[in-house]
């Protein structure tokens, strides 16, 4: 165990550019976002802007683009993304994390009743099969996964567990290294 | 002067008591000797501890996450220290273990929601500025290879090269047997009218 008092150790080899499945959950997270929000494309320009990513992610086109260079979606872009655009992108995430709590925590929890969970299961699921259909390559075997009526909610559970354990002051920390694992 | 921080979630609310270490010149609002801390998960007995079980409790608790965030549930906290924390489907244990001897250990049942509540409480506590007490923890690292046990079958990782060999050895049989095309024969002839002459004679 290391010593560490805030202002926190970096992780290793936080420079180095994401992995090509580190881009692929990233992006997915993003989606689950905006599953969760229908305002979420809007919530990541207002938030990149709030957070003065602004030199890296000028606009909403530059934002779309980056966000391109998931291999999995329909129209992809070439080339990895640079540290400092994925930095970016992972601290809009940490906030809209962090805007979603109450609704990740209320998908998570086993205390709520479950009809109301089931609905809102639902309604998430639903919303995030639209999108992947409208913008991803449904040939995909990762796609087919998460679209399979079997795999799927498992699938579903692990991404909005994997937000809100991005959300809050740590999360972003948290959420970098995971995305720099090794690859399987 | 007595100081008190509190770190709220829907589940769950952690307060630490303790002083300023005025001897390490900190400010009167710094909370650097902790004399003691309590923990309320909701629907339980609120726990009350010293400083050496908060900190079990962070370096059990945040790897945990870290790892979990990455998809690997494993356990943390050894069987000799006072806090560990087990996967325990669909949610996770968390085991309290008392330093008196002959006592079974608390053990607790969270959640998805009420490990993320805890988790953040926590992450709250260490980037406190307003808490000088020396806790260590394991900042997020990337997991190296061999720590990331394989989420995808056995079966489903060695379809593709399986398929893929079986599909060279299908082609390649195919290929054989096609009859071989005798040397020298023009195309399109057959094999016997090769030594007839291309212009007949007059």
């Amino acid at each position: 165990m290391s010593e560490a008092s805030p202002p926190q150790n970096p992780p290793q080899g936080s420079s180095r550019p994401l992995s090509r499945r580190g881009i692929e959950r990233l992006d997915l997270m993003l989606l689950c976002a905006e599953a969760l929000d229908l305002n979420g494309g809007e919530a990541m320009v207002w938030l990149s802007e709030e957070m003065g990513c602004t030199d890296v992610l000028p606009n909403r086109v530059e934002l779309w683009k980056r966000r391109c260079a998931n291999p999995l979606r329909r129209t992809t872009r070439r080339g990895q993304l640079q540290p400092a655009e994925a930095d970016a992108l992972i601290r809009i995430l940490n906030a809209l994390a962090d805007r979603l709590y109450p609704m990740l925590r209320s998908l998570l929890s086993s205390a709520e009743p479950p009809a109301i969970t089931a609905q809102r299961w639902g309604l998430f699921r639903g919303r995030l099969e639209e999108l992947l259909r409208e913008r991803f390559n449904l040939r995909r075997g990762a796609i087919q996964r998460l679209l399979d009526a079997q795999e799927g909610p498992a699938l579903h559970r692990e991404l909005i567990q994997a937000l809100a354990l991005s959300a809050g002051p740590g999360g972003f920390d948290r959420l970098k290294a995971s995305l720099l694992d090794a690859a399987h | 002067m007595k100081l008190s921080t509190r770190y709220e979630q829907t589940s769950c609310r952690l307060v630490l008591d303790g002083l300023p270490d005025l001897s390490a010149g900190q400010a009167s609002g710094t909370l650097g000797i902790l004399t003691g801390f309590t923990l309320a998960l909701a629907g339980r007995t609120e726990l009350e501890g010293r400083r050496e079980h908060l900190q079990a409790l962070i370096s059990a608790v945040l790897p945990y996450a870290r790892h979990l965030l990455s998809g690997q549930s494993r356990p943390f906290g050894r069987d000799d220290e006072p806090v560990a924390i087990h996967p325990d489907p669909p949610g996770h244990r968390l085991e309290l273990r008392s330093s008196q001897p002959d006592t079974p250990p608390l053990v607790l049942s969270l959640d998805d929601a009420e490990l993320a509540d805890l988790v953040r409480a926590l992450d709250q506590l260490r980037l406190d500025s307003r808490v000088a007490v020396p806790f260590t923890w394991a900042s997020p690292q990337p997991l190296r290879r061999r720590e990331l046990r394989r989420s995808v079958p056995l079966r489903r990782r060695l379809a593709a090269p399986i398929a893929g060999i079986g599909a060279l050895l299908v082609a390649g049989a195919l290929v054989a047997l096609i009859p071989p095309t005798p040397r020298g024969a023009p195309l399109g002839k057959p094999a016997g009218s090769a030594a007839a002459p291309a212009i007949p004679a007059r």
